[in-house]
């Protein structure tokens, strides 16, 4: 009972034409965002933070949610008609949806992954409205020790998901907490690393920062690249529509999908790639027509857009739940909130249920609409993809530019994020990938707040860490996924065993004469 | 071949000094207090120095195996470091939308084969829109035009 009357709450803050236009250039933002290679829905979220400064904050989260996941579905228009993934979680989509454009049938291999994207969407929204009140309920019990434990666990997940490896992985982490300190600590009034700039009291605005490291960078490295624009056939509309057969091959493989994208989603740090990569992985091992994955078979677009579609919603979980985001642009969503006064937390559904239901109704407009502008309109993205990206790069910098400017007409932002950029710029020729650094940076006051108040509240005993079995239990799950991370699961056995068999015969030997 | 692998111990060389950087900053200069009243140097000084082992870590792994480095494109850093700078230093100029016309145009002139007059054509476009969502739209303070 209580659920619908959330939901009908909910539906009165997602229906309003206000929330519902800006829902519709999330999503229109997101899927062209999506479409065009090269520019992430993490550097759109970036640039679209100033303008949320101007919304309601249920308003300002609907349209920067509406860009995030409507990327995913624009992401793998450019993976099937042009073998470039559009978003790194569409980049399964090329292995069959490419093949399936060379056969003539890209129409249907676009219909089939909208289609999916569409049923993982409502399946991640549907987890979302079951699991997120109850596991908002149990994280009521957590106390500043586990929550502490929480996000460690939170970063080191985001750590070792990381390209560049665990180990540089942390260091990015690390650095994003130490950026984060920079400015006036709440406890003290104290300034930290300021170095005498009376701009910095305030610390580095995180919109500086995200701007900097991803859309700066991000252009510096795509600027001057390659870049292919669509040259294939116009598609025509009788090529669209699955015929029965393939409807039937692909209704289970994207109820897989969903489940494994869903799964996933709700783990911090695992996100929408881990997800189609799992999901691709797994259905190749089990289809029946396994043979013909990887040479355009349907199954093999369903799967990942339905996994990393779930996984886009599901994601909101832990973020609006626990307040750890699980992607870096869940970071930058946590961001947002803070930005506008809200704690993301167990108790945003308890003290702001508008925002939280309303979000969730939301999530389910925005798809409808993400349906009709990727299935009538589809047209309109594949004609995007006949322009040349030129225009593209020089009009997101100026973007940039003007969305830092206007926080609060400093352009000493301005410098800032150019600074950043070459920073995040610097760290990718290095290796370091800059992601975790966001997350690091997010996290790292409310760290910092949770692991001072423990230590507090245990008169300065650090075992309290491990003694609260909620927080033991969550360093001990960091633990292990930093072990499987940095050894391989073969390796820790053929270790484990190795010394075992070294051991055994020791005592033989001194049974011995 | 010997440089690249030089300048790849770099990466991890930055990380060591941005610990111990942190690090040591927080202990001279801030109060790090107690372990149950923690002063605000006590959580950078661990986080600084969580880094500085880790990146010493890195650098004899590096030293070891060192991790090739990706090729810069210095063309495409200064278009973008032109665009950016060409928009602060000319916004109290000359207003919003003409630093951004030429900011537009300093960073096309950094891609190949992108035509001048496509260039402009697109610094002017980009002008016009910035002036008509940003300025109008969403009616943020910014003076558009400077014309004195």
């Amino acid at each position: 009972m209580d659920l619908f009357a959330n939901l009908a709450l909910g539906l009165e803050t997602a229906i309003s034409p206000i929330t519902l236009l800006y829902c519709f250039i999330g999503v229109f933002l997101g899927t062209f965002i999506g479409v065009l290679p090269g520019v992430g829905p993490l550097a759109a979220v970036a640039m679209l933070l100033p303008v949320s400064f101007h919304l309601e904050p249920a308003t300002a989260l609907v349209m920067l949610a509406g860009v995030y996941y409507g990327a995913e579905y624009g992401g793998s228009i450019a993976s099937i008609l042009l073998n470039i993934p559009g978003t790194p979680s569409s980049s399964v989509t090329c292995l069959d949806g490419y093949p399936m454009a060379r056969q003539g049938r890209a129409g249907l291999a676009l219909f089939a992954t909208s289609m999916a994207s569409f049923f993982g969407a409502i399946f991640g929204v549907l987890v979302i409205v079951l699991l997120a009140p109850k596991l908002a309920d149990f994280a009521l019990l957590f106390q500043p020790a586990e929550y502490f434990s929480v996000m460690v666990l939170g970063l080191i997940a985001a750590s070792v998901v990381s390209s560049s490896g665990a180990l540089r992985g942390l260091m990015m982490v690390c650095l994003g907490i130490l950026l984060g300190a920079i400015g006036i600590d709440v406890n003290s009034g104290e300034t930290r690393f300021t170095a005498g700039i009376p701009e910095l009291r305030d610390g580095v605005s995180l919109v500086v920062v995200a701007m900097g490291l991803f859309g700066v960078s991000e252009v510096m490295v795509s600027l001057r690249g390659a870049t292919q624009s669509y040259a294939g056939a116009r598609l025509s509309w009788r090529g669209f529509f699955p015929n029965a057969g393939e409807w039937r091959r692909s209704a289970l493989p994207a109820l897989r999908g969903s489940g494994i994208g869903a799964f996933f989603g709700t783990l911090p740090g695992t996100g929408q790639t881990v997800a189609s990569f799992v999901g691709y992985a797994l259905e190749k091992r089990i289809n029946r027509n396994k043979e013909t994955f990887g040479k355009g078979a349907i199954e093999g677009v369903v799967v990942p857009e339905a996994a990393n579609n779930a996984a886009a919603q599901t994601a909101f979980i832990p973020t609006l739940t626990l307040g750890i985001p699980g992607s870096t642009t869940m970071a930058l969503m946590i961001g947002a909130l803070m930005i506008h006064g809200i704690t993301p937390g167990p108790r945003l559904i308890a003290e702001h249920p508008d925002l939280f239901w309303g979000l969730i109704v939301s999530f389910l407009f925005g798809n409808l609409f993400l349906l009709i502008l990727n299935v009538p309109l589809i047209g309109l993205w594949v004609r995007l993809l006949r322009i040349p990206h030129h225009y593209l790069y020089p009009t997101v910098i100026v973007i940039i530019c003007v969305g830092v400017y206007g926080i609060s007409n400093a352009l000493s932002d301005v410098w800032l994020a150019l600074g950043f950029g070459f920073l995040g710029y610097m760290l990718r020729l290095f290796r370091f990938e800059p992601a975790p650094m966001l997350i690091g940076f997010v996290l790292g006051p409310m760290m910092e707040e949770y692991f001072r108040r423990a230590m507090l509240l245990s008169r300065g005993d650090p075992m309290v860490f491990l003694e609260r079995p909620g927080s033991a239990a969550l360093l001990a799950a960091g633990a292990a996924l930093l072990l499987f991370a940095t050894f391989s699961p073969k390796q820790i056995a053929c270790r484990i065993w190795g010394r075992k068999s070294q051991q055994g015969p020791a005592p033989r030997s001194s049974d011995g004469p | 071949m010997q440089r690249s692998k030089l300048i790849s111990h770099l990466g991890p060389l930055i990380m060591l000094l941005a610990g111990l950087g942190f690090g040591l900053g927080a202990m001279t200069s801030l109060d790090l207090g107690s372990l149950r009243r923690m002063g605000p140097g006590a959580f950078p000084l661990l986080v600084g120095g969580i880094l500085a082992a880790l990146a010493l870590i890195a650098l004899i792994q590096n030293l070891r195996a060192p991790m090739p480095i990706q090729q810069a494109d210095p063309i495409a850093v200064l278009g973008v470091g032109a665009g950016v700078g060409i928009f602060a230093c000319l916004t109290p100029i000359f207003g919003v939308v003409p630093a951004t016309a030429i900011a537009v145009i300093a960073t096309g002139a950094a891609i190949p084969g992108f035509r001048w007059p496509y260039r402009i054509a697109l610094g002017l476009a980009v002008g016009a829109g910035v002036w008509l969502i940003f300025v109008q739209g969403l009616a943020m303070p910014f003076v558009a035009f400077r014309w004195s």
